[in-house]
């Protein structure tokens, strides 16, 4: 099914309408392109079916109630949007959808904060591999056998570095792994909702 | 005054709309129009449907398009077998804040 434009007599209408869905299309841009294409048919079947319940009042009074009565989109979309886009980043693996659907969520509770900060600790492992490119300060130090610091530390004198520039690739399949594994827990935390 | 209708509003709009769709599937118009109708509850309008979108992912409602002769497609929504489960606990729960409402609100002011 799709999307069928509704025909106006008046010429004023039809360019308010036209901007109306132009705005529409642009805050669902973010989403999944058939769930924006299901909000844009119902917000066009809504419209519809306002205009006919009156015929009485002009086609532009209808049309600007019925767009006024709906609500600025932005506003009222919000949650449709934060959740399609967790949806569409958690399918991705796509970083940047990530970021931005964690950001439309963040009000939503404390466990996107928990996310985040998830992310953000991974952040910090690419951090390090570019450290280490230029600081020998950087690996995985050992003090007697035993496993001490990952990361930067000012002075090595007692500690052993036993990753070299090994530390890079093993980083970095870490980073990836965890990266994975975090944001299949992502998609589980928005299948599993309460009642 | 206003701050606690509006929470009022929003805690039962669920409520309400699982128990409109509960007798026969309507289209998001006429759901609006039952809901504005039948309660008093003013909303904006667009909130109903991030809302229908949540029950369905929460597997109470489903929805479906219907070509209509007009050219323009209505979205209806129904209650799945989960849907009816879950409003008939709600119902009850509902009787019974109610019962309890009453005993509290019957102490003179």
């Amino acid at each position: 099914m799709k999307f069928n434009k509704i025909s106006f007599q008046d010429k004023n209408a039809e360019r308010v309408y036209d901007n109306y869905f132009k705005s529409l299309n642009n805050i669902l841009r973010p989403i999944l392109e058939r769930d924006k294409q299901d909000v844009l048919m119902e917000f066009n079947s809504h419209i519809y079916e306002f205009l006919q319940s009156d015929a009485t009042e002009p086609e532009l009074n209808l049309l600007l109630n019925a767009i006024d009565k709906l609500g600025a989109p932005e506003e009222v979309l919000k949650p449709l949007i934060a959740d399609k886009l967790l949806e569409k980043a958690t399918k991705s693996f796509n970083p940047i959808h990530i970021l931005k659907a964690l950001l439309l969520n963040i009000s939503n509770g404390f466990s996107y904060v928990i996310f985040f900060l998830l992310y953000l600790f991974l952040g910090s492992f690419i951090f390090l591999i570019f450290a280490k490119m230029f600081s020998n300060n950087v690996g995985m130090f050992f003090k007697e056998g035993k496993f001490q610091v990952l990361g930067l530390i000012e002075d090595k004198s007692n500690y052993q570095e036993v990753l070299g520039y090994w530390f890079i690739p093993v980083m970095l399949i870490t980073t990836v792994i965890l990266y994975f594994l975090i944001t299949l827990l992502l998609k589980l935390k928005r299948l599993i909702i309460k009642k | 005054m206003n701050k606690w209708k509006s929470q009022v509003k929003k805690g039962t709009l669920s409520f309400i709309v699982l128990n409109a769709i509960s007798k026969k599937e309507l289209y998001g118009y006429e759901l609006i129009e039952i809901v504005k109708n039948s309660t008093a509850i003013e909303i904006a309008e667009g909130t109903l449907y991030p809302l229908m979108n949540r029950l369905k992912k929460e597997g109470l409602t489903s929805s479906k398009w219907v070509e209509q002769e007009s050219g323009i497609p209505r979205k209806y929504y129904v209650l799945t077998k989960e849907g009816k489960i879950i409003l008939k606990q709600m119902r009850a729960y509902w009787t019974e804040l109610e019962q309890s409402l009453t005993k509290i609100t019957n102490n003179e002011i």
